[in-house]
């Protein structure tokens, strides 16, 4: 008997410090959010860079006041595959008291994180990941500050449509075009939107569709080999960090000649490890991503001007360099919340909704020259949140299309030959 | 149309340039699987943490070459013997503990230090891509309609001779028969007056500093980050597997194989199906000739 008392003992001293540490936390100065990200595992290098520009922002925000009256603070947890995304976000909303939750940038994550914090009656702010499952579940405390993937795909083909068929001297119709992409939902998601927009809206002819797992491919030659024959105009390529530079280097190896080559999102062509991995022989590659250097300031409203500026000068504060997409993914995404939260000042689900619904901001209007309208399934519409197509030019991704956003100019269309890139 | 199904002169060209990828890309594996099949064969222990020593013989390239500015085939000379040491002091502190436990017991164990060396990595060097460019790995050679990578003929010259060295050495040394009497019966092995930990140190020692060497010869061709093992030690699993257990020769014709399905059937059915097919055949191995192509019947149980 005595054993059982003393178990229960412990119980009842354990529990209690729990409820006086949660109640020490909540009458602290500081407003905690929960912050998921990979940050270990093989998607870290990414998450590290979120978790980052999330860091820079917070920082931007206490400069500001903070959010409702209180300095921003974060609880940051590690989620480097879908079953930890679930549990540490059921541990922050359970053991840490967190109302809102942010993160994971990798579609692999998300939907498990947000269903998780769904299921705990918190607020789930998705700032990066792209998977069009995410917000098509009927979650209605789930947001997602960045396009989803169908998104990537039509302004891809919207690119390749009205930008590079003129160009080629070509009608839409006529470009073959063929598509490559990893198979998780992020490289399916843009793909298939891709292709279906690229094929019913413009009769584009797609004279391959293959998908591989980035994580085993060693040997993009019989792809390329294959690929050879059937003399693509446009490859659109959906790579990850590992694979992208394989392919490339591989397609120059086998003096594999197409017209254009076109990526959609922050990691493969789009990360830096891109140009660090193959220096000018990157040169021509396109990424659709968040705007790069070239980018025209001007062009934005006057208050997405000023974000934008202080957003760029404290990314370059901090690490010495443009913003990369991971920073200006999760930087936005998080000055979306404090504007959210500015107007909503209160973290209760029901009013915080009434907010996100109630922005309605144009192009230009905050970082990243985005703006703002949710639909009512909690997704930012494409059209508010504006993408450019930026391209590596002697070691540096630049901003080329949109024309009327940048000063840089898209070069190398048609691409000569691999030696000719210079 | 299937381009698979063009004849001519293209044709041709593409069953050549086929063909040396799977002979190149064959001798990537051969390099990263003679360490695995070495340890599995000696001392019947599968080591989960394989593709981190390969790992780590890609950072050791990589900070040579950014630091120093070694090229990676100078850091080969030098990383053989710095991980020789690393498989020592990895069998005197860790395997030494549990080569007498069971399978169960080591494979916690190699799994542990799998994980437990990728995290070292993660904090100590984050878990960026990091790709070096030496000035043979953008050298391009053409022969007769097909192409490929300097680094890539130098990493398979490497491995055929590290193969050869190794199936010698096991072969016609005394040291050699050591281990592999070791390898037949520990016990008989031991009554013999063998002692059978200093194989097992020696063996790992080895199967270590080739797997380090492989990193180092694979760091020009592939981008290293924590994880950069695990892309290519289930290959070496399959590999060791088909060619049979601590068979070098077996090694290298496994390798082959391997690169031959994965090759032909990217080639033919789509990048997609490659890991179906190779692990069809390693079932199917496994079900009808568990001692593996090339092994001895009953060498799977030996030792055991």
């Amino acid at each position: 008997m005595t054993r059982h008392h003393l178990v229960f003992a412990l119980a009842a001293i354990l529990i209690t410090l729990t409820a006086v540490t949660a109640v020490v936390q909540g009458q602290s100065g500081d407003y905690k959010i929960g912050v998921l990200e990979p940050l270990t595992g093989p998607l870290a290098g990414e998450g590290k860079r979120h978790l980052e520009g999330f860091e820079i922002v917070r920082d931007m925000i206490n400069e500001r006041g903070g959010v409702m009256g209180k300095k921003l603070a974060f609880v940051v947890a590690d989620a480097p595959d879908p079953t930890a995304a679930a549990t540490e976000a059921t541990r922050l909303a359970t053991r840490e008291g967190v109302k809102i939750i942010t993160g994971t940038f990798s579609s692999r994550l998300c939907g498990a994180a947000s269903e998780a914090a769904a299921r705990q009656n918190v607020i789930y702010w998705e700032t990066s990941c792209v998977d069009p499952r995410f917000n098509k579940r009927g979650l209605k405390n789930v947001y997602r500050t960045e396009i989803d993937a169908t998104g990537f795909g039509w302004y891809n083909v919207e690119f390749i449509a009205k930008h590079l068929a003129p160009r080629f001297g070509k009608k839409p119709g006529e470009l073959k075009v063929a598509f490559l992409s990893e198979d998780s939902s992020y490289g399916q998601g843009v793909t298939e939107s891709a292709r279906q927009r690229a094929k019913a809206e413009f009769g584009m002819q797609e004279v391959a569709a293959e998908y591989y797992n980035f994580q085993t491919i060693n040997d993009f030659t019989p792809i390329i080999v294959k690929f050879k024959q059937l003399a693509p105009d446009v490859v659109h390529h959906i790579g990850y960090t590992n694979d992208a530079p394989l392919f490339w280097r591989q397609a120059r190896e086998q003096n594999f000649l197409f017209k254009a080559h076109v990526h959609a999102g922050a990691t493969g062509y789009g990360s830096a490890d891109f140009g660090k991995a193959l220096g000018n022989d990157a040169n021509g590659a396109f990424a659709l991503l968040e705007p790069g250097p070239g980018f025209r300031i001007e062009s934005l409203k006057p208050e997405g001007q000023k974000i934008e500026k202080e957003f760029r000068d404290a990314v370059q504060k901090r690490t010495g360099t443009y913003p990369f997409g991971g920073h200006q993914l999760a930087g936005g995404g998080l000055w979306l919340l404090k504007v959210v939260l500015d107007r909503a000042k209160t973290d209760d689900p029901d009013k915080f909704r009434e907010a996100v619904m109630s922005l309605d901001l144009p192009v230009g209007s905050t970082i990243n020259g985005w703006g703002v309208k949710f639909s009512e399934t909690g997704q930012n519409a494409n059209e508010r949140v504006q993408h450019y197509m930026l391209q590596w030019q002697n070691g540096e991704l630049v901003t080329v299309w949109p024309e009327e956003f940048t000063t840089k100019r898209a070069k190398w269309i048609p691409l000569g030959a691999w030696d000719q890139r210079k | 149309m299937d381009p698979a199904r063009r004849l001519g002169p293209a044709q041709i060209d593409v069953v050549a340039q086929l063909a040396v990828s799977t002979v190149l890309l064959g001798g990537i594996y051969a390099l990263i699987a003679v360490g695995l099949t070495l340890i599995f064969g000696i001392m019947r222990v599968v080591n989960f943490a394989h593709g981190e020593f390969l790992m780590l013989g890609m950072y050791l390239a990589f900070f040579a070459f950014t630091l120093e500015g070694l090229d990676p085939y100078v850091v080969l000379l030098i990383s053989i013997p710095i991980f020789y040491g690393v498989g020592w002091l990895v069998y005197v502190l860790i395997m030494r503990g549990v080569i007498h436990a069971s399978h169960n017991v080591q494979i916690f164990t190699t799994v542990g230090l799998s994980t437990a060396l990728q995290n070292v990595a993660l904090v100590l060097w984050t878990g960026d891509f990091r790709v070096i460019r030496p000035w043979h790995s953008s050298v391009v050679l053409r022969v007769a309609g097909t192409a490929f990578n300097l680094s890539q003929v130098v990493a398979w010259a490497v491995a055929v001779a590290l193969t050869i060295a190794l199936f010698a050495f096991m072969k016609w040394t005394h040291t050699g028969r050591v281990m592999r009497a070791t390898a037949q019966d520990r016990d008989a092995a031991t009554l013999m007056g063998i002692d059978t930990d200093r194989v097992y140190r020696l063996t790992f020692a080895i199967g270590i500093a080739c797997v380090g060497a492989a990193g180092v010869l694979v760091s020009p061709l592939y981008a290293v980050y924590p994880q950069a093992g695990l892309q290519f030690v289930t290959l070496a699993y399959v590999v060791v597997v088909l060619g049979g257990l601590g068979d070098m020769a077996g090694a290298m014709a496994g390798s082959l194989i391997v690169a031959a399905v994965e090759v032909a059937g990217s080639y033919v059915f789509g990048a997609a199906w490659k890991e179906v097919f190779y692990f069809l055949l390693f079932i199917g191995v496994l079900v009808f000739r568990p001692a593996g192509l090339f092994g001895q019947r009953g060498a799977e149980t030996l030792g055991a």
